[in-house]
């Protein structure tokens, strides 16, 4: 135990050394402050005492709403989620190579402490830069929101286990890369290629969701159509009408057979990239988590419905008119939202539980 | 790569094992199936003394010291660290080490440096902190305690080195090129402390390329060339075999002198010349500068002499394998 507080204590130290530690910290401050500049009323957007007028007001969403999702969008999925999560990665790469650097390994591994206990310890130092980061905003945010949002939101707190949990992903990879290479720079950018590469698979994943959903719901239209065509036969009728009727049905058959097809693609192609993605940590989802406890199923689609200024919706074949676009982003939303939390973070945590041992097998294994 | 170990102390091959501070067996590292570090180092390291490794670059030296450390795993090693076997990690709570080319984190200061590495060695914090001030002005660097390492020279690197390898107060100090970088008066201060450590009965494994230094502090030294001990044992005891007498004077030696001994003649020039005795004792001399006497001859000096150490080291490392019969079986002891 006293070996653990002192490499913890070590890292603090490292961490404060570090001028982009306060840096971030800083810009984290102006983050947290822009969201006390900018408020909603039922005029429209305020900037500090200025009011715009938008027809975004309060009759769209409640203060508490926008200052909610400002925070999810913005303070997590824009300033922690991307941005300071590529400045901790820069702060953070260098601690694997710099501790295994000749000389200085040297000194740690002839101490009286095992080899893997000092691989994880040294990961989860890691991990501090985070976690102090996400805390130190979470509390300025809990404040702001409070006091400009009037909403006193604890559930806001779940940023910091959510958000580690996130950067855990790509720092165990990070930390992995950095005991191959031995070197920051190429820990670093490899690191942020796989970030991409996952964060492209979610892209890709969601797409062909989408598409199935499309295609579901397409069906399920063309089904009804069909349904109702066939509820206006009579049988034995021979009427010019009744004639129509049925070559409309036997090519909306047709119809309905091809989209059938395409639909049974969707469906292969989304379980493919799903079983992908499966295997390979969810960022995109895990930091998505956030906005799930924030934010109701019932409010998005409240805000959803109010504003409903119809923004462009991809159409996926010729079978739009059989889908209401609005309806199939509530689709996908509750899609995702039904992924269960132990999928998101389970099989990420799986993941990391692999380069894990990688990692401490090789650093248990090598000679320095 | 197998690691072979043993298990405990007690299965060692010298009864006498456990009573010494390092008992090495069969060492053998192999890197990548083909390059030969270390062939086989059988070596004994008395409590007490101050044992020097030397060996020319490349000979293997800080790989032994590495896989005594934990830091390198051997491919076969037998044999005991404090009598507990090599690589048993409690064991090092009670060693203390200062690598080759060593780096503290350069945000640390010299005293949290100092902390760190103690409380890593599971040492109490109280105790850490007093030894650490303790340690710091031992080693003159009292006025640095609070400057980070980033800003010392190679010299205070090198002082602030050694005072981590004895931040727990070790019963075994391994340092591995202690005086690297530093210059003559921090040499005589790092000496001074390793001949109080002995004096304290610690034993002191000392690695090191200077030879005049190990010269006058260690008890008893082991070369190495090429992965394996070519020479090991007292420092008086490797030296002695090229002990002489030899006996200056002035004018020419009679050429009957030397037949039928071992002795020789050398010219000085400036017509002096010198008798030299190989192996001769102070008795052996007395008939020599009887006879020189009366053959009229002025006696300038009479010396006894003996190999240095640098002398021996070089004459191991061009000729390795040439006098097997010196080598040290570790039944001398300090």
């Amino acid at each position: 135990m006293m070996q653990t507080l002192a490499i913890l204590h070590d890292a603090y130290r490292e961490l404060n050394a570090r001028k982009l530690f306060w840096f971030v910290l800083v810009i984290s401050g102006v983050v947290v402050g822009a969201f006390a500049a900018i408020g909603i009323n039922d005029e429209g957007l305020t900037i500090f005492f200025w009011t715009i007028r938008l027809p975004f007001t309060t009759a769209i969403m409640s203060e508490e709403m926008f200052y909610k999702l400002m925070f999810v969008n913005l303070g997590i999925g824009f300033w922690l989620g991307w941005i300071a999560t590529i400045l901790a990665l820069v702060s953070t790469a260098g601690i694997i190579p710099d501790f295994i650097s000749g000389g200085s390994i040297d000194l740690i591994l002839s101490k009286p402490i095992g080899r893997l206990r000092l691989y994880l310890t040294k990961y989860i130092a890691g991990l501090l830069f985070v976690t102090l980061q996400v805390a130190v905003f979470s509390i300025a945010s809990y404040l702001v929101i409070g006091i400009r949002g009037n909403a006193w939101e604890p559930g806001l707190f779940m940023a910091v286990p959510i958000v580690v949990c996130f950067y855990s992903y790509l720092f165990c990879v990070c930390t992995l890369l950095g005991l191959l290479t031995r070197s920051t720079m190429a820990a670093l950018l490899l690191t942020l290629l796989f970030w991409f590469f996952t964060f492209s698979l979610n892209t890709t994943e969601n797409v062909v969701l989408m598409g199935r959903l499309f295609s579901d719901r397409e069906i399920a239209g063309r089904v009804e159509e069909l349904d109702r065509f066939r509820g206006q036969l009579v049988e034995g009728s021979q009427t010019p009408q009744q004639e129509r009727l049925r070559e409309r049905i036997d090519d909306r058959e047709n119809d309905l057979e091809h989209a059938r097809e395409i639909g049974a693609r969707w469906v292969k192609a989304h379980r493919i990239s799903f079983a992908v993605k499966t295997s390979l940590p969810k960022t995109a989802e895990t930091i998505d988590l956030l906005e799930r406890v924030l934010v109701s199923s019932a409010e998005l689609e409240a805000v959803a419905e109010a504003d409903d200024s119809g923004g462009a919706v991809m159409t996926f074949g010729s079978g739009g008119r059989y889908v209401d676009q609005a309806a199939l982003q509530m689709d996908l939303i509750e899609e995702l939202r039904r992924r269960s939390v132990w999928w998101i973070v389970g099989t990420s945590l799986g993941f990391e539980a692999v380069v894990l041992a990688i990692g401490g097998w090789f650093f248990c294994r090598r000679d320095f | 790569m197998v690691v072979d170990a043993d298990k405990s102390g007690d299965s060692q091959p010298s009864a006498s094992s456990n009573d010494l501070a390092l008992d090495l067996h069969h060492v053998t590292k192999i890197y990548r199936r083909k390059i030969h570090a270390l062939r086989g180092i059988e070596m004994q390291v008395h409590p007490g003394e101050v044992f020097g490794l030397l060996g020319p670059n490349g000979a293997g030296k800080s790989t032994l010291v590495k896989i005594m450390m934990t830091v390198v795993r051997p491919t076969k090693a037998h044999g005991t660290v404090l009598g507990r076997r090599i690589g048993h990690k409690a064991t090092l709570r009670r060693v203390g080490y200062l690598p080759e080319h060593h780096h503290f984190p350069r945000y640390l200061t010299g005293y949290e440096a100092l902390t760190f590495y103690g409380a890593m060695a599971k040492m109490p914090r109280q105790a850490r902190r007093r030894r650490a001030w303790e340690l710091l002005e031992t080693v003159g660097m009292k006025d640095w305690a609070k400057t980070r390492v980033g800003q010392y020279s190679k010299g205070m690197m090198q002082r602030v080195g050694l005072a981590q390898a004895l931040v727990n107060d070790p019963d075994l100090i391994v340092l591995d090129e202690p005086t690297d970088g530093v210059d003559p008066v921090g040499r005589r201060d790092i000496r001074d402390v390793l001949l109080h450590l002995r004096s304290q009965g610690k034993t002191v494994f000392l690695n090191s390329h200077l030879l005049s230094e190990l010269e006058m502090i260690c008890d008893r030294v082991a070369i190495l060339v090429d992965g394996s001990v070519e020479r090991q044992g007292m420092l008086d005891d490797l030296t002695a075999e090229s002990q002489r007498y030899e006996v200056t004077v002035q004018g020419d030696v009679p050429d009957g002198l030397c037949e039928g001994q071992p002795w020789r003649v050398v010219s000085l020039g400036d017509d002096q010349s010198s008798v030299v005795l190989p192996g001769a004792a102070a008795a052996d001399v007395q008939p020599v500068i009887d006879a020189l006497r009366a053959a009229g001859l002025t006696i300038v000096s009479v010396s006894p002499k003996r190999e240095s150490l640098e002398d021996l080291f070089m004459r191991t490392v061009e000729d390795p394998g040439s006098n097997d019969s010196s080598r040290d079986d570790g039944e001398h002891s300090t």
